[in-house]
Order: structure tokens, then sequence, then C-alpha cells
């Protein structure tokens, strides 16, 4: 499939074509880190709610598998990808006052529109971010409590109130992601979001509304046909 | 209701932390539910006021 890069955001085609969002590997990435999220989830909170099975070997399966896909996800970030996209800069601040005044009824300009994400997204991303290295940062230690066919367990690395301290964090980021993850269903599943929702199945969102959500000169399109 | 999962000594030597309270779980869950009423009222009012002023 032929996938351009077009500098020249007012190109023709751009009405009709399809701006490439989200690349095949960063919608598996997604959906990979999704499933090991609702795995972590079931297997940590379900026991805790009176449902018992046998939870451990889930839990920290799924825990290397999202440790693996966090850490291939940094490095593709940091190193291929366009890292500024996602760091919230002055002008998202300006946006945000503007949007805050407006919906207090008071007198603004309108806010202009955003590059790839916007400040609420980066601000999400932020959050999720500090919980899941702090779910995964605690997370690893405490396998070392475990046996699994990789390593045998060593439960005297740390004394007992340390590892007090390790499950609390683990738990709270936990808590917090549960959070988190219901406001993400929630602005995945709203009408005016459906085209990112699209784009994280299909990998696009049409040229139409590219131009109506996105800012051409803080994101330019990569179009395909 | 407490932050955190204390174990206690049977012979009343200090409680240790062993965790996050779970009695918390209910908290994060209507501190999200809150959140996202309070956005889907808020767009659902600056909606039907630019709505008003078209």
């Amino acid at each position: 499939m032929a996938v351009t890069e077009l500098k020249n955001n007012n190109a023709p085609g751009l009405d009709t074509g399809r701006v490439v969002r989200h690349k095949l590997v960063d919608r598996l990435y997604h959906w990979i880190m999704a499933g090991s999220v609702f795995a972590l989830m079931g297997s940590a909170f379900l026991p805790i709610f009176g449902i018992k099975f046998e939870w451990l070997t889930i839990h920290w399966i799924a825990g290397v598998v999202l440790a693996v896909c966090v850490l291939i996800h940094i490095v593709r970030a940091v190193i291929f990808q366009d890292r500024m996209s996602m760091v919230v800069t002055p002008t998202d601040v300006k946006n945000g006052v503007r949007i805050v005044k407006r919906a207090m009824g008071q007198d603004a300009p309108a806010p202009v529109k955003p590059g790839k994400y916007n400040a609420l997204q980066k601000l999400y991303h932020l959050g999720v971010a500090f919980f899941i290295l702090s779910v995964i940062g605690t997370g690893l230690a405490m396998l070392t409590k475990i046996d699994t066919p990789f390593w045998k367990r060593n439960p005297y690395w740390l004394g007992d109130s340390d590892w007090g301290y390790i499950y609390a964090i683990h738990g709270f980021a936990a808590m917090f992601m549960v959070s988190m993850v219901l406001i993400h269903i929630y602005f995945a599943l709203r009408p005016d979001e459906w085209h990112l929702l699209r784009s994280m199945f299909r990998g696009w969102i049409s040229g139409k509304e590219y131009k109506a959500h996105h800012d051409p000169s803080r994101w330019p399109a990569e179009t395909k046909k | 209701m407490e932050l955190f999962r204390y174990s206690r000594s049977l012979y009343g030597g200090d409680a240790n932390i062993i965790g996050a309270s779970w009695d918390l779980f209910g908290w994060f869950v209507a501190a999200a539910a809150a959140f996202i009423v309070v956005h889907a009222a808020l767009k659902f009012l600056t909606g039907k006021r630019n709505q008003e002023a078209h």
C-alpha cells in the first residue's frame, strides 16, 4: 500500500484520502498492552473480591508481557517516532485556559487545533506512563518472590517493611490504573472520538477528519491511498 | 477507612505496612465516574451553547 509523507497539506486528495495515524506496530502494541492490562487487573482484583482461581501465574506472565511491550514502546518512541508530539507545549496550556474559560461562559478566543495529540491526551499519557512504570518497577521486584521456569525465588532480598512499601506502591498504582482505564474507555466510546477509535483498529483517519481536528503545521500528514 | 493494610503482631509488636488497602478500590472507581460525569456534562453544556450561538 502506497504511503507518502505530504509536506503540503493542502495537496489534492487529502479531502478524499486517508491519513495514517497509527502504524500496524503501534496498534499491535496498544492492543497487546490492553490485553495484558485487563489480564493483570482481572487476576489481581477478582480474587480480592471473592472470585477465587489460580491467579498468580496469569498475573506474572501478563506483567512480563506488559513490561516487554512498554520497553519496546519506549525505545520506539524515543528513537523512531516524533517524541515531541506527546510533550505538553505552551500552546497546549494556552488552549486549556481558553477551553476552561469558554466552558465557564467567559469570553475567550477559540482554541487552536492540536497536532497529533491534544493536551488532555498528552496529560493522560503522562499519567498512564507514571502509573504503568510504577506497577512494572514494583512488579519486577516482586518477581523475585516467586518461582518461575526462569529463576528461583529469593524472598529475603528485602526486609519485611521494604516489601510492604513495594506492595503498597504496586497496589495504589494498580488502583489508579483502574481509574485511568475507565476514563480511557469513556473517551474511546464518545461519538466525537469514534474516528480515533477506528484509527486504533484500522490505522487511519479520513482527510476530512484530519482537517477538522488537527493543525497540519503541528502534525504533517502521512497519507495513504 | 485506612490507606494501608497492616500486619498485626500477636505479641503486641509494631504493625508493618503490607500493602495498599483494598477498601479504597471503590473510591478509585468513583473518582473515574465523577470525572466522566463532569466531562460529559461540560461537553453537553458547551455543545448546546455553541449550537445556540450559531
